[in-house]
């Protein structure tokens, strides 16, 4: 039997037993390369006019590669993680610890922090079966800042400064150039990630995590083996985010467990999935806006910004709480409409 | 001699101080519609998550199809040919109609060969037997509660089960709809060969539809038989009706 087969309006894959679906649908794929095409173009064109902003767009492209998994592990467990930058310091601090000591390149590293990532997603994530509603939420709340304290009471984590002396990614002499470089490259990462999400959330698992996610009880009474989607929905995402921790510490040289430890961090990712609304896309655009509004305050608002901040997302999230502002696109667009997926417990 | 489906041999279940199911056993055949009768608090709803596994058992023993499933988990009793249906119903609410059977059709059974595609064709089948077809791309949230019955139907349907346990089906209907359930689950277990295990609180149902009833008081199996003989069974009078008094 053929392994991938070719039909009029879609491919079959075949594996094992298992067959997959992709439908090929050329009228949906407007808005996809257009939204793409802005997205690489953004970045030349930052170069040439307005260079600083590049950092803006790389820290806005690498917050929905955060966002996107905290969505399929809150589809897929039906339980709302609010601590997910603990897999930021994860992969971050293997990714450093990794390069300081041991000399080892930015590839391995790559390796190690996913490695890391997926070691502790699977020990955490029994909690997933163990837990539920609010004392889930409770459980992974405090990972990251159990993990917080951590570096501040061991000192390989070197505390407060964090560590440094990490080997960039891009290391060329010309450093407007190198951000270009990292502009593309939190962009791949984060179309990577668009891509596995949007492509799960048509496939199989989505509705059997959708399932699980509405009722777990019933979805394991129709056959769903709701045990191995919801340590796969932990544990997959867990590895995505490890590997931005890793993307983080290559990129600016340093890593520190003030930064993306805390709970502002863990905000900026919550207002990103607010405020962007439902769907992959809505994320990213949530990621970008929240990005932005931040280095905005920061420019004029100075030493009022981390007031501000919060009070403009607060604001933003009572306008945006229902549809998010990819619900003005779909106000116009209603055939992008994906099903809703709620939180039940 | 119709082949031996689900075998419940002395099974109990505490919560606390209360057993609500106390050493019953039953079995049924294949092709048989069994009704499971008992006064409010009688044990059957438990019995019904002990035998889908939503429960675990105290003790005893359920075998189903001469598999012994006591210990195995709904999912797998679902893929053995188990399905049920709710006696509040619950459907997945985010979903829409359609997708809500999809469910079944595509984790209910062996998943060899069958894609998502083929599984979304297959729910709309089920939506057609049932007359839900109109309303595939509704959300399951806006459904009725007659409609809501039916989707648990099909989606326990689709799952293209041995043995379908069947909750209170026709509890909160009004009388020309608990008639349109009961003449499709008659058509249904026609048509698709199921055997039925059936919980009503409505005696005229069960007397109508079921080969056979079973009646729980207290958690114990007091009654077994024809509709008609368990209908004269002093026990189960009492048991509906309390003690005879003399006036």
């Amino acid at each position: 039997m053929k392994v991938i087969e070719w039909e009029r309006d879609r491919i079959v894959f075949r594996f094992f037993g298992v067959k997959w679906d992709w439908a090929i649908e050329p009228r949906y794929w407007r808005p996809h390369i257009i939204g793409i095409g802005i997205l690489f173009v953004t970045p030349i064109v930052l170069y040439f006019v307005y260079p600083p902003l590049l950092a803006t767009f790389i820290e806005g492209s690498l917050l929905p590669c955060i966002v996107l998994p905290v969505i399929l592990m809150l589809i897929g467990t039906g339980r709302f993680n609010f601590g997910p930058q603990f897999f930021v310091g994860v992969g971050g601090f293997t990714a450093g610890l990794l390069s300081i000591h041991f000399g080892l390149g930015p590839g391995i590293t790559l390796l190690a922090a996913a490695a890391a990532g997926l070691l502790t997603g699977l020990i955490f994530s029994p909690l997933t079966l163990l837990a539920g509603g609010i004392y889930f939420a409770l459980l992974t709340l405090l990972l990251p800042l159990i993990f917080l304290e951590i570096t501040f009471v061991f000192d390989i984590f070197k505390g407060d400064t964090g560590l440094s002396g990490i080997p960039f990614l891009i290391n060329f002499p010309n450093f407007t150039l190198n951000q270009l470089l990292y502009a593309f490259f939190a962009l791949a990462l984060m179309l990577i990630y668009l891509t596995i999400t949007d492509r799960l959330l048509r496939s199989r698992y989505a509705l059997q995590m959708a399932a699980i996610n509405d009722d777990e009880e019933v979805a394991n009474g129709l056959g769903v083996n709701i045990s191995r989607i919801k340590i796969a929905s932990f544990v997959g995402p867990a590895v995505m985010i490890s590997i931005v921790g890793w993307f983080y510490a290559h990129y600016f040289g340093a890593f520190s467990s003030i930064t993306y430890l805390p709970m502002t961090f863990m905000m900026k990712v919550f207002m990103a999935l607010v405020i962007g609304g439902r769907g992959a896309w809505a994320i990213v655009l949530g990621g970008y806006v929240v990005t932005l509004i931040e280095v905005l305050l920061i420019r004029f608002a100075g030493n009022l910004s981390p007031i501000l901040f919060p009070i403009i997302m607060l604001a933003l999230l009572l306008i945006f709480r229902e549809e998010g502002l990819f619900g003005l696109y779909r106000k116009r667009h209603y055939r992008d409409y994906k099903p809703h997926f709620k939180i039940t417990k | 001699m119709a082949k031996e489906l689900l075998k419940v041999t002395d099974v109990y279940k505490s919560f606390g101080g209360l057993t609500a199911v106390n050493g019953v056993s039953f079995s049924i055949y294949e092709g048989e519609t069994v009704g499971l009768m008992g006064p409010n608090g009688a044990g059957k709803t438990t019995l019904i998550n002990l035998i889908s596994g939503t429960l675990p058992v105290d003790s005893g023993k359920i075998e189903f199809a001469g598999t012994d499933i006591t210990n195995l988990p709904p999912w797998k009793r679902c893929k053995l040919g188990l399905a049920r249906t709710y006696q509040i119903p619950r459907p997945f609410p985010g979903l829409l109609t359609s997708a809500n059977i999809v469910v079944g059709a595509l984790c209910g059974k062996d998943m060899t060969e069958r894609s998502l595609m083929d599984a979304s064709a297959e729910a709309m089948h089920y939506l057609e037997i049932v007359g839900l077809f109109h309303k595939r791309n509704v959300k399951a949230e806006e459904l009725s509660l007659y409609e809501l019955r039916l989707l648990e139907l099909a989606r326990a349907l689709a799952t293209t089960p041995k043995l379908i346990l069947l909750d209170e089906v026709v509890a909160g209907l009004n009388p020309a709809e608990a008639d349109e359930a009961v003449k499709l689950i008659e058509r249904i277990k026609d048509y698709f060969g199921v055997t039925v295990l059936w919980i009503e609180h409505v005696m005229a149902v069960l007397m109508k539809a079921a080969s056979r009833v079973i009646v729980l008081h207290y958690g114990q199996k007091i009654a077994e038989g024809s509709p008609q003989e368990v209908a004269r069974n002093p026990q189960v009078i009492e048991a509906y009706l309390g003690e005879e008094v003399n006036v």
